[in-house]
């Protein structure tokens, strides 16, 4: 491969001097003509039964266009995985934010004094929001056709975990609690759906998922897919939560009932209470290692919250069943996951999806057992640690592994050795590694992969299609870096359309930590054709062998020869005459290769590279209030090559301190059912004060699957991030945290029980 | 009902009918088409609203629209003079800025720092900007951008700011 000139390159996102003049358009700045403002009527109750709506009250309000109830809707039952949505409740509620009714009006001011004209009668049933007491029995059903509350099961058992048990010098065994989260992008939910005088349906939506979401609300709407388009515009940030969500499909119910196009866009409160934050999970873990400290078997038992209806939550508590086993060298693991149904929000999607849950406990049980066998935890990572061209336990083909790298550059930089040997009173230091994947097959279930296009006007614009939205992460740019270089020009030539669904390519989406290895290799064999076709014609003018032609410098030449050359745009144009106008327009896919894990043993490669990572951090505990204070934090990274390492180490900073976030400070607290805290007074995300400076290190082992040698980034910066401030934690106090989040209170409770 | 006010907006003077109950943020996003700044909570609390009024920085949805009367108003797309303002450059080329949601906020928050405060430390830029929340950065390269402009010589002469509104 030839030297890069544009991947590789700290460029700033090609969108940000838009962004920071305060031009772009972000989906809440978006207006129609007669465009209506639309408000949701959410149920106070967590669970009961709807005895009566009346809406005529609110329907005879001037101004008011149009109020709908269920019986407005298509009333089909659907969802993105499990068919237990509706698009407004039918017969009862199940959680409080529950979608009730709706109206549509001409001011946002009279929408909301239309809902308190609407009534409702309710019967108010038992309810539970812990998934341990909804699985109990004689409990309440929430869907009556799920006993116990079960929604789902997931189960893996490979080797022989308790022969493994039997041969272990030390085994661990506790009970942990991860706590529900809330995404907190800085821009609420919401869309625009607008119909057509065909009945076709328009949504302007930030989403992750196009094009799934619009498999989704085709079911919902009872219509073809084909009768609804997606337009994904600037949206300002996602971390998972932006997939489907009725928020949308009532906007589309409300503009089919009035005529006109409706802005429904959340308030913060009800992104809060009926948003889809992380789900919560009980996690029991029992881990064993051999006297050396090698492991010998773990075995899990996963309880995940997933409200009153499943969205993701099902893969969600899988992945936590399974995906870190691929991190170290396991041979026996066992692992029973439960999806429970529960009278609260429904849970879903948060950047780390079930991996982020599992690494904070598996890390901090192996903090554990290194201090039983007296081992630096550092070193009994490096010793278990999977390593390149291993093959894990369930079957993953690990091609790059940087994470022994990871582990040595992150204590070096952060002066692990010296700070574990002179440790001062109430200060530690503490390490967490994890792996995460780049695109999950076992989640996209038909295919996996993605598609580009490039397109090459007369004058020399290129402009790429892909179907993995830019949610803020960057992944225009990451698109333009790699069109960029393929095709040998400057990076401002190219640009990066948004997610059209009627002009881009069936991309599955933005998840996963997928973007880049997926949709890069999408538009990169999107550019490789365009080059191609560029290059018969580059040829033609040079002439010479087309499978000579090279470009750079936005100036085509053959192989060896610069100095005669011929410039893109003269090319680009003569391209455009001789095809009597049409533009040059690239195509390609990537075929990832990877499989779908079998249905009893879960064994399958499911992603084409796996990310690591190591994150050190060190703290300070103040043994007088039990306030934290996080001194330092290193987050070492193996992302095979940064394609852009600004962006980069702007996914690691951001990615730790939402970990940060969750470790010291954010716990969405449940009251009778209803949220007690759905507000940034009461929530509390971290500040630039709460954040200390991250230091991040990248490793680039280049990973032959991706786009010149690239992998993923998005979800590891987080995943390990609670535990390396945990472990830190119990290096300073000898506290085990086993809760998530901790506080100064809990932290002082633990210090007082001591002898003085 | 509706009330009359009179605001200067971006050196602009605007004769309005607005609600009472309206806030700022409302008019400058609803009246004035505006959308540079954002509503990112509507009660105070993320900072992703705050316009400069008087030259101090404010959560503009916590502003009744009445409360603007015979105020001057600077929001992000006033900031630029012909070039992009200092900050707005060193946001985009520093990483400061992914979703970009914030950044209007925080670019005002900023601007009004070193208004009054040409050479920030690193703990006093983190402290004015605490009220302007981001989720995606981490605050590291936002800081990052915010001192850069604090060593260019532009702002160590405050006044060169705020020219094009005197
Ligand atoms: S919108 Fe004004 S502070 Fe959040
Ligand atoms: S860049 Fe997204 S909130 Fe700051």
């Amino acid at each position: 491969m030839r030297d890069l000139d544009v991947v590789g390159q700290s460029y700033p996102q090609i969108d940000a001097m838009e962004k920071a003049m305060g031009k772009t358009k972000f989906v809440s700045d978006l207006a129609l003509p007669n465009m209506l403002y639309g408000r949701i009527l959410r149920s106070p109750y967590a669970h009961a039964r709807i005895k009566h709506i009346d809406i005529s009250k609110a329907k005879s309000l001037t101004g008011v266009k149009a109020v709908v109830a269920y019986a407005d809707t298509p009333g089909i039952k659907f969802g993105p995985r499990t068919e237990d949505w509706t698009i407004l409740a039918s017969d009862k509620v199940r959680f409080c934010g529950d979608e009730v009714a709706a109206v549509a009006a001409v001011d946002e001011d009279i929408a909301e004094g239309a809902l308190d004209l609407i009534k409702v009668e309710y019967e108010e049933l038992p309810m539970v929001s812990d998934p341990l007491e909804a699985m109990e029995p004689d409990v309440p059903l929430i869907h009556e056709d799920k006993p116990g509350n079960i929604a789902f099961e997931f189960k893996i058992d490979v080797g022989d975990v308790d022969e493994a048990f039997k041969n272990s010098y030390v085994i661990y065994e506790d009970r942990y609690y991860t706590n529900q989260v809330y995404q907190a992008y800085l821009e609420p939910m919401g869309a625009i759906a607008d119909v057509d005088l065909s009945g076709r349906i328009t949504f302007w939506v930030g989403t992750q998922i196009p094009n799934m979401m619009r498999m989704t609300y085709a079911k919902a709407m009872g219509v073809s897919p084909d009768s609804i388009r997606v337009i994904v515009p600037d949206y300002g940030g996602a971390f998972g939560a932006k997939m489907e969500n009725n928020v949308h499909l009532v906007a589309a119910v409300l503009a089919q009932k009035a005529g006109y196009p409706v802005k429904m866009i959340n308030t913060r409160h009800d992104d809060f209470i009926a948003g889809n934050p992380r789900v919560p999970m009980y996690i029991d873990i029992k881990l064993g290692a051999t006297r050396e400290g090698i492991l010998t078997g773990k075995e899990v038992r996963v309880v995940g919250g997933a409200g009153a209806r499943v969205v993701y939550a099902h893969a969600i508590v899988a992945t936590a069943c399974y995906r870190a086993d691929s991190l170290y060298r396991f041979k026996h693991v066992r692992s029973k996951g439960y999806t429970v149904y529960t009278n609260t929000v429904p849970t879903s999607c948060f950047r780390g999806f079930g991996n982020a849950q599992m690494t904070f406990v598996l890390e901090s049980a192996l903090d554990t057992i290194a201090d039983q066998l007296d081992i630096d935890p550092a070193e009994l990572r490096i010793k278990n640690g999977i390593g390149p061209d291993e093959v894990s336990i369930h079957g993953w083909i690990i091609n790059s592994c940087g994470l022994k790298d990871c582990i040595s550059k992150a204590t070096e930089a952060a002066k692990w050795q010296e700070k574990r040997q002179l440790k001062k009173p109430f200060r530690g230091i503490g390490i967490s590694c994890c792996n995460h994947v780049s695109g999950n097959r076992a989640f996209a279930r038909e295919f996996d992969g993605a598609g580009g296009i490039v397109r090459i006007g007369r004058d020399g614009r290129v402009t790429v299609y892909a179907g993995e939205s830019d949610m803020g992460q960057g992944q225009k740019t990451v698109f333009a870096q790699i069109v960029a270089e393929r095709l040998g020009v400057p990076l401002n030539l190219v640009h990066v359309a948004i997610v059209d669904t009627d002009f881009s390519p069936f991309g599955l989406g933005s998840f996963a930590t997928r973007g880049t290895l997926m949709g890069g290799n999408g538009v990169l064999a999107a550019a490789d054709d365009a080059f191609k076709q560029l290059a018969d014609v580059a040829a033609e003018m040079l002439e010479a062998n087309p499978n000579d032609i090279e470009c750079s410098n936005e100036k085509f030449f053959v192989k060896g020869s610069p100095e005669r050359n011929v410039p893109f745009k003269d090319v680009t144009e003569k391209a455009t005459f001789v095809r009597y106008g049409s533009p040059v327009v690239g195509t390609g896919f990537y075929n990832p290769g990877t499989e779908l894990p079998d249905a009893e043993t879960k064994y399958g490669n499911i992603s084409p590279a796996y990310p690591f990572a190591c994150q050190v951090a060190e703290v300070e505990v103040d043994p007088d209030t039990g306030q934290i204070k996080v001194l330092n934090f290193v987050a070492a990274h193996d992302i095979g090559r940064a394609i852009n390492p600004m962006a980069t180490e702007g996914q690691i900073q951001g990615g730790v301190i939402q970990g940060l976030g969750w470790a010291l400070m954010e716990n969405m607290v449940t009251e009778n059912g209803s949220i007690a805290n759905p507000d940034f007074l009461d929530y509390l995300i971290p500040t630039a004060l709460d954040s200390p400076n991250i230091t991040p290190i990248l490793v680039e082992p280049i990973e032959s699957s991706g786009p010149y040698g690239a992998k993923g980034i998005g979800e590891p910066a987080l995943n390990p991030a609670m535990s390396a401030i945990t472990n830190a934690i119990y290096n300073a106090t000898g506290i085990r945290i086993k809760e998530l989040p901790v506080s100064a209170e809990k932290i002082l409770k633990e210090l007082k029980k001591r002898p003085k | 009902m509706k009330v009359r006010i009179n605001v200067i907006v971006n050196g602009e003077k605007h004769h309005l009918e607005v609600k009472p109950n309206h806030t700022l943020v409302d008019v400058l996003r609803e009246e004035l088409s505006l959308t540079g700044t954002k509503k990112g909570c509507g009660s105070g609390k993320c900072g992703s609203c705050t316009v400069l009024m008087d030259g101090r920085p404010v959560n503009s949805c916590l502003i009744l629209a009445p409360q603007a009367d015979g105020r001057e108003v600077v929001t992000i797309e006033g900031l630029a003079g012909r070039e992009p303002h200092p900050l707005q450059k060193a946001f985009a080329e520093k990483g400061a800025i992914q979703c970009g949601y914030c950044a209007p906020g925080m670019i005002l928050t900023a601007k009004a720092l070193l208004d009054v405060n040409p050479n920030p430390q690193e703990e006093e830029i983190r402290f004015a900007i605490a009220g302007n929340l981001c989720r995606c950065t981490g605050y590291s390269k936002t800081v990052e951008a915010i001192r850069s402009c604090a060593n260019s010589s532009r702002n160590n002469r405050p006044s060169a700011g705020r020219k094009a509104y005197a």
